[in-house]
C-alpha cells in the first residue's frame, strides 16, 4: 500500500470518527481526541500512550500563558478596576461618539490581546462594554457583533496570538517578527468594525449608563489599574534590556507577577482562591482544547496525516489557495478551534514560503480570520458567550448577520496581507 | 454526585493512570537508555566535559569526550556529534571513529553526545519513535533519538526572546535551549550556554586546531549538502569539497558562514579560538515537514513519498527518488568528509598533520552498512566499554 493511501486511509478514519464523536453529542474536545486515537488504531500503531502524553504536553507552556494572564486579568475585572476605566471613559468622552468608540474598541482588544483568548475579551470586558453601548442607542445583536468581532481581533493581536505562535511552532519558525504585522491590521480592523456596527445609533445616554454600571470600590485610581500593567511591561522590558543579567522567568510567571501585583493594589480584599478556581473554570474548555489539539497533531504526524495535508497543500496552485482562504480558515477553526493552527496553518505557511511571500507577515495575514471561525456551528463557543454575555435573546443567525459586513472586510484584510506579504515585509522589522 | 457521575469520573481516572503509567515508563527509559560505546584501538582515554569547566561537572550534559591520540605529535582535531540530537547521522559517524579509528599523526577529539540532554526526549508534537536499532554482525545496537533542544526538564522555562550572548542578536525564544545557537556560551548564562562555554574551554584549552559539528538538515532547508565554514576555513573547506566531489561519489558544496549570524558553531568557534570551525550538513528527510509516517523506518532509510511529491514540484534544495536517503549514505557523507578535512589539513599545514586510518569512507559504509563498523559490545572488556 502506498504511504498516500495509508494516509488517506487514516485522515478519513479521523474525520469519520470526528463526525461520528459530535453525532454522539461529544464535545469537541473529546471529538478530536477520539479522532486521534482512531487515526492511531487504524494506522497500525495501536494505542499509543507515548505519543499522547507527549502531544497533549505540547502547548503546557501556551496553557500556563493562558491560565496566569487569565488569572490577572479576572483579579483586575474583581478589584473593579475594568468598571473603573469603562466609568471613566463614559463619563469623560460620552459626548464624542467618535473617542467613545475609539476608547471601547481598544478596550475590547486589551485582554485578548494578553492572553491570547477572545473569551477573555468577552468575559471580562465585553459584559461592561455591552451596557454602554446599550446606552449608545446600538441595538444588541449588533453590540453582540461588535463585542464579538473585536474579542476575535483581540485574540489574533500581539504580544499572544495562539495562531501564529502554534503555526510558526509547526515550522520551526521563531515568534519573532510578528507584533506590527498583528498590531496593525488588528488595530485597524476593530475600529472598522466599531464604526460599522456602532456609529449609527443615539445620543449616549450616560446618566442611564453610569447607573447601570458597577461601582468601583472606593479608592480605585488610575495608578492601581495602570501599576499592574507596568509590572508586567517592565519585566518584558528588564529582560530585552539587561538579558544576561535579568533572571529568565518566562511569560506566564510575568503575567502572574501582573496578577499579584494586582491582587495587592486592590482596594477591595480579593477572594484569591475563588477568583483562581473560577478562573480554571473558565478555561478549562479552552485549556482542554489546546491540550487536544497537540494529541491530534501529534498522532496526525506519527500515521502521515499530516504530511498528506502538507504536501497537499505545498503542491496546489497558489491562487486556489488565496481564493479560499476566506473558506478554509473559518471552517477548519469552527471544527478544531486552535487545532486548526498546526494542521492547517502549518501547511499553508510552507506553501508560501515555497512560493517566495513573507511567512511572517501572511501567517498574520491568516490569523486575523482564523478566529472568525469562532461564531461557526459546530463549536461558536465564542460566539454563542458573547450572545450570551451581551444579553441578545434574538435568533442566533441574526447575530451571523450582523458580524458579516465586518467579516467580509476582515477576510479582505487577510487575505490581501497574505497575497502582497512581500511588499508588507518591512512590518516584521527583520 | 450521581452514581453514574462517579464511576464515569473513576473510570477516566484510572484510564488517565494507565496513560501516566505507561508513557512514563517509556519516558523514563529513554532518558536513562544506556548507549553501550566500544573503544576502539585509537581512543587513548575518555575524559568528562565537565574537567574544563567546573558548572557542567556531574550534570547530565557532563558527556564523554574520547581522546586518540596518535603515535606522532600533529594537529588536533574536535568531531562534535549530537549537537542536534534529532541528527542521527552525526551522532553515528561520530561513533565509527571512536569504534574503529587510529590516529597515527596528531590528535583526534570526539564528542558523541554533544548536548546530551537534547538527547534524552523527542520533540513534543513531532512523534519522533523514542529511539532506532542499528543491527550489526554481533546483533541489533539501540540508540536514542533525540530532539534539537535541551530537555525542558533541565533547562526551563524559555525567555520571552532569546538575545544571543554577546552579540546581542535577537533569536527565537526556544533557541535559548538549542546549542547550536548558544555558542560561545557563558559562564553564568543557562545550562545550554553553560554546555557551550565548557566545549569552547576544552577547544581553547586542548588547543583545537580544526572544529567540526555534524548535523542533518530537512530537504525543504536551503542550507544541505554543504560544508558552512567560518572564514579562516575558506579555503580548507573549498579544497575538501572539491576533492570529495571528484573522488568520491557525492556532491558536497561549500558556504561561508555569514559575518552576522551568531550563535552556530562555524561562526562563534572561529571567533572566539584560534580553531577552524566548520559545519557538515547532510541530507534527512524525516525532518522535513511534509513528511509521511513518522517512523523508525523512515528515519533509517530517508524514504517518502510525500517529500519526493514536493521535490516533483520543486520544492526541496537537494534531491531525493524512490531510493530515499538510507543512513548508511548519510553517516558515510560525513565519515568521508572529516578524512577529507584531515587529509586537506595536513598537506596545508605539514608541521601540524592528522593521520587517521581504520575508519570507513563513503563508499565503505555504503557497501557495508554502519552496523558492519560497530564492534562486538560483549567482546570488549569493562574497561574498553564506555556508554552514552
Amino acid at each position: 500500500m502506498s504511504m498516500f493511501t495509508q494516509a488517506g486511509i487514516v485522515l478519513a478514519t479521523m474525520l469519520a470518527v470526528y463526525v461520528a464523536a459530535r453525532l454522539f453529542r461529544l464535545s469537541t474536545e473529546l471529538g478530536m481526541l477520539a479522532a486521534a486515537i482512531g487515526g492511531a488504531l487504524v494506522g497500525g500503531f495501536g494505542l499509543p500512550a507515548r505519543h499522547i502524553a507527549e502531544g497533549a504536553a505540547t502547548y503546557l507552556d501556551i496553557n500556563l500563558i493562558f491560565v496566569t494572564a487569565t488569572l490577572f486579568m479576572n483579579l483586575l475585572k474583581e478589584s473593579g478596576g475594568v468598571a473603573f476605566v469603562v466609568r471613566a471613559i463614559l463619563q469623560r468622552f460620552h459626548r464624542s461618539r467618535v473617542l467613545m468608540l475609539v476608547l471601547l474598541t481598544i478596550l475590547l482588544l486589551v485582554p485578548g490581546a494578553l492572553t491570547g483568548a477572545g473569551s477573555v475579551t468577552v468575559l471580562v470586558t465585553g459584559s461592561l462594554v455591552a451596557v454602554v453601548l446599550h446606552y449608545m442607542g446600538i441595538p444588541k445583536h449588533k453590540a453582540a457583533a461588535l463585542v464579538f468581532v473585536n474579542a476575535c481581533l483581540s485574540a489574533a493581536a500581539p504580544p499572544v496570538s495562539l495562531w501564529a505562535m502554534m503555526t510558526a511552532a509547526g515550522v520551526n519558525m521563531p515568534y519573532v517578527g510578528f507584533f506590527w504585522p498583528l498590531l496593525l491590521p488588528c488595530l485597524a480592523a476593530g475600529l472598522l468594525t466599531s464604526f460599522i456596527l456602532g456609529w449609527k445609533g443615539e445620543r449616549t445616554d450616560a446618566i442611564k449608563a453610569l447607573a447601570e454600571l458597577p461601582v468601583p470600590p472606593a479608592g480605585m485610581n488610575w495608578l492601581r489599574v495602570l501599576l499592574p500593567f507596568a509590572v508586567f511591561f517592565g519585566l518584558v522590558w528588564m529582560g530585552r534590556q539587561f538579558p544576561h543579567s535579568t533572571p529568565i522567568i518566562g511569560l506566564p510567571m510575568m503575567f502572574a507577577a501582573a496578577a499579584f501585583a494586582s491582587y495587592l493594589l486592590s482596594p477591595v480584599r480579593l477572594e484569591f482562591f475563588r477568583i483562581s478556581r473560577e478562573t480554571i473554570d473558565q478555561l478549562l474548555p479552552l485549556l482542554a482544547t489546546l491540550t487536544v489539539a497537540g494529541i491530534l497533531v501529534q498522532i496526525m504526524t506519527l500515521t502521515g496525516a499530516r504530511g498528506l495535508l502538507a504536501v497537499t497543500a505545498v503542491t496546489l496552485p497558489v491562487a486556489v489557495v488565496y481564493a479560499t482562504l476566506f473558506l478554509v480558515l473559518p471552517a477548519s477553526e469552527a471544527v478544531l478551534m486552535w487545532g486548526a493552527a498546526p494542521v492547517i496553518g502549518v501547511p499553508l505557511v510552507l506553501l508560501f514560503n515555497a512560493r517566495g511571500l513573507d511567512p511572517i507577515v501572511a501567517l498574520a495575514g491568516m490569523s486575523l480570520i482564523w478566529p472568525l471561525g469562532d461564531a461557526l456551528p459546530p463549536t461558536a463557543i465564542i460566539g454563542r458567550l458573547t450572545v450570551e454575555i451581551v444579553g441578545f435573546k434574538g435568533a442566533y443567525g441574526r447575530f451571523l448577520r450582523a458580524c458579516l459586513v465586518p467579516a467580509i472586510v476582515i477576510i479582505v484584510i487577510g487575505t490581501l496581507m497574505v497575497i502582497y506579504s512581500k511588499k508588507l515585509g518591512f512590518l516584521t522589522g527583520l | 454526585m450521581t452514581t453514574r457521575l462517579l464511576a464515569q469520573k473513576i473510570v477516566v481516572a484510572a484510564l488517565g493512570l494507565a496513560l501516566f503509567v505507561s508513557a512514563g515508563i517509556s519516558f523514563h527509559r529513554s532518558r536513562n537508555l544506556a548507549e553501550p560505546v566500544v573503544l576502539g584501538p585509537g581512543v587513548t582515554s575518555v575524559k568528562k566535559l565537565g574537567e574544563y569547566f567546573a558548572a557542567i561537572r556531574g550534570t547530565v550534559n557532563d558527556c564523554n569526550l574520547y581522546f586518540m591520540e596518535g603515535r606522532e605529535p600533529g594537529g588536533t582535531m574536535l568531531v562534535l556529534g549530537g549537537s542536534h540530537a534529532e541528527e542521527p547521522a552525526g551522532r553515528l559517524a561520530a561513533w565509527l571513529f571512536v569504534e574503529n579509528g587510529t590516529v597515527e599523526k596528531g590528535r583526534v577529539i570526539v564528542a558523541l553526545s554533544a548536548n546530551r540532554s537534547a538527547s534524552t526526549m523527542t520533540r513534543l508534537g513531532g512523534a519522533y519513535p523514542p529511539d532506532f536499532t542499528i543491527d550489526t554482525p554481533s546483533g541489533p545496537r539501540m540508540f536514542r533519538m533525540g530532539d534539537r533542544w535541551t530537555n525542558p526538564l533541565d533547562q526551563w522555562p524559555d525567555p520571552e526572546v532569546f538575545i544571543h550572548y554577546p552579540s546581542g542578536q535577537e533569536l527565537a525564544y526556544v533557541d535559548i535551549r538549542n546549542l547550536n545557537r548558544t555558542w560561545p556560551g557563558r559562564p553564568n548564562g543557562t545550562f545550554t550556554e553553560k554546555t557551550a562555554f565548557a566545549f569552547m574551554e576544552m577547544i581553547r584549552r586542548e588547543k583545537v586546531d580544526v572544529a567540526i559539528d555534524l548535523h542533518e538538515a530537512e530537504l525543504q532547508y536551503p542550507v544541505i549538502s554543504t560544508i558552512v565554514t567560518h572564514q579562516r576555513g575558506q579555503e580548507l573547506a573549498t579544497m575538501v569539497s572539491m576533492m570529495l566531489t571528484d573522488n568520491e561519489d557525492f556532491k558536497i558544496g561549500t558556504e561561508f558562514s555569514p559575518l552576522t549570524l551568531h550563535g552556530l558553531s562555524h561562526r562563534e568557534i572561529g571567533d572566539h579560538s584560534p580553531a577552524i570551525s566548520l559545519l557538515f550538513e547532510a541530507p534527512e528527510p524525516f525532518l522535513d515537514a511534509t513528511r509521511g509516517i513518522t517512523s523508525r523506518e523512515q528515519l533509517l532509510t530517508g524514504k517518502d513519498e510525500f517529500v519526493v511529491k514536493a521535490g516533483r514540484h520543486g520544492l526541496l534544495f537537494e534531491e531525493i527518488d524512490e531510493k530515499g536517503w538510507p543512513i548508511a549514505v548519510r553517516v558515510g557523507r560525513h565519515t568521508s568528509s572529516i578524512l577529507q578535512v584531515a587529509e586537506t589539513w595536513s598537506e596545508d599545514n605539514p608541521a601540524k598533520p592528522l593521520a587517521i586510518s581504520g575508519v570507513p569512507r563513503y563508499a565503505e559504509v555504503i557497501e557495508k552498512g554502519v552496523g558492519a563498523f560497530l564492534q562486538d559490545v560483549t567482546k570488549a572488556g569493562k574497561d574498553r566499554l564506555a556508554y552514552e
